[in-house]
């Protein structure tokens, strides 16, 4: 920001705590960047914002005065502003665009967003109109989007429903609640509840398509000799043969472990090994190394890296 | 999957001046609109960046919510376009210049011809 906090908001040094909140708000209203196109607009907002946070505290205002701290560091960490959200063609607070003749060519060129809002067969002929749709965002974690099952919310006007998702939802996808919308007028049906459907990341499954991966840590005595350990899978632990002489990054797959797919076929699961360390490399073990190496040293990277 | 969402007591933090009762009423009211889930709300990054925005308006022009759900409406339905408009520009920009001339022509027409008789 400016050096003069003061020069950046236009006051004196001498400027009530009003005054400052004055000239703070006068320059937000004309160049607060979700208000305004104009980038000239956004760097004076960013100064005058960057002021202001220093100007508003008291005991701040009184260290700068007697020049203990300078203007420099008060940034504020960069901001996303909202039109960064509202811009994009996902934003969930934007209603369906209507261009009415043209609705055609938009959907042409921009595809269907979601359903369209409100109903059809509606209200031309009588009084009676169907409900409006109401839109949300429902959140799972991965497990319970991949299984399926119900999850229960509550809706902001305070019904409490037990939703079923589907086994295989994907991020993105849309639940229809059929009649959990709006009231309609007259004899009309009331509106839907559209859910749009975020799944949770979660650590330990990686998703690609139908398929998921996930990592496998095996001991080093597993990883020589090879041996049956327990993997996690979308439907609960199976066994699984760890071949003699493992490597980690190695996968070994999981045929129909993954996602349902769109044709209920599911994709495969990818378990990727990784070697674990003992705790402690005791004498022991550090011994045996020792002898064994001298006479069957090997080089992994031989292949240039270009192995596994 | 590559979502973040935050609790009710990060939202808090993350923007000072918020306080827990304008967060209460600002979902009463259905300006903001929380993630459902299990358990408590949770809140994206596109809620911070509007609550943020809301409480700014709020404070520049004392808009109380329903004032301010209709304002974030606008701006929700501008921004969309504003959005989608660079988009076609984009896609125009990609093509060659007789397209243009004739997209010009018929703009004219239909818009600033349009436009001037009425």
């Amino acid at each position: 920001m400016a050096d003069d906090p003061y020069a950046a908001l236009g006051v004196s040094k001498t400027a009530s705590d009003a005054e400052i909140k004055k000239a703070y708000r006068r320059i937000a209203k004309t160049d607060h960047p979700d208000l305004t196109d104009d980038p000239k607009a956004h760097e004076r907002f960013k100064a005058a914002s960057a002021a202001y946070d220093l100007l508003k505290d008291p005991a701040r205002r009184a260290r700068f005065d007697r020049g203990e701290i300078d203007a420099q560091g008060q940034e504020r960490p960069q901001r996303r502003y909202y039109r960064d959200f509202s811009e994009a063609p996902d934003n969930p607070y934007r209603g369906q665009a209507d261009y009415g003749d043209f609705s055609d060519v938009f959907s042409d060129l921009f595809g269907e967003r979601g359903f369209r809002q409100g109903g059809f067969g509606g209200g031309a002929r009588s009084f009676d109109m169907r409900g409006q749709d109401h839109r949300y965002t429902l959140e799972v974690d991965f497990m319970t989007a991949a299984r399926g099952g119900t999850t229960r919310i509550t809706l902001p006007d305070g019904n409490v429903l037990d939703v079923n998702i589907p086994a295989g939802t994907r991020d993105g996808q849309t639940i229809r609640l059929r009649g959990k919308g709006g009231a309609g007028m007259g004899n009309g049906q009331p509106g839907d509840a559209l859910l749009a459907v975020t799944v949770r990341e979660d650590p330990d499954w990686r998703r690609e398509g139908d398929d998921v991966t996930t990592v496998l840590p095996i001991s080093l005595d597993e990883a020589v000799l090879g041996g049956r350990v327990q993997a996690q899978t979308i439907d609960g632990p199976v066994m699984l043969t760890i071949p003699r002489g493992a490597s980690s990054g190695q996968k070994l797959r999981l045929r129909g472990r993954g996602l349902a797919g769109s044709g209920g076929k599911r994709g495969d699961q990818h378990v990727e090994l990784r070697i674990v360390m003992p705790p402690q490399v005791d004498d022991e073990l550090a011994r045996f190394i020792e002898t064994w190496r001298k006479d069957h040293a090997y080089n992994p990277r031989a292949a240039g890296g270009k192995g596994r | 999957m590559i979502r973040h969402s935050m609790t009710r007591d990060e939202i808090l933090s993350l923007i000072p001046d918020l306080s827990p009762e304008a967060l209460a009423a600002l979902t009463e009211a259905g300006v903001i609109q929380p993630l459902l889930g299990e358990g408590e709300p949770r809140f994206r990054e596109i809620d911070a960046a509007r609550l943020q925005l809301a409480v700014e308006l709020e404070e520049m022009f004392r808009l109380d919510p329903e004032a301010l759900g209709l304002v974030l409406s606008l701006i929700d339905q501008l921004n969309g376009i504003r959005g989608e408009m660079r988009a076609v520009l984009g896609a125009l920009a990609e093509e060659p210049p007789e397209t243009r001339a004739r997209l010009r022509r018929v703009i004219h027409e239909t818009r600033l011809l349009r436009v001037r008789r009425e």
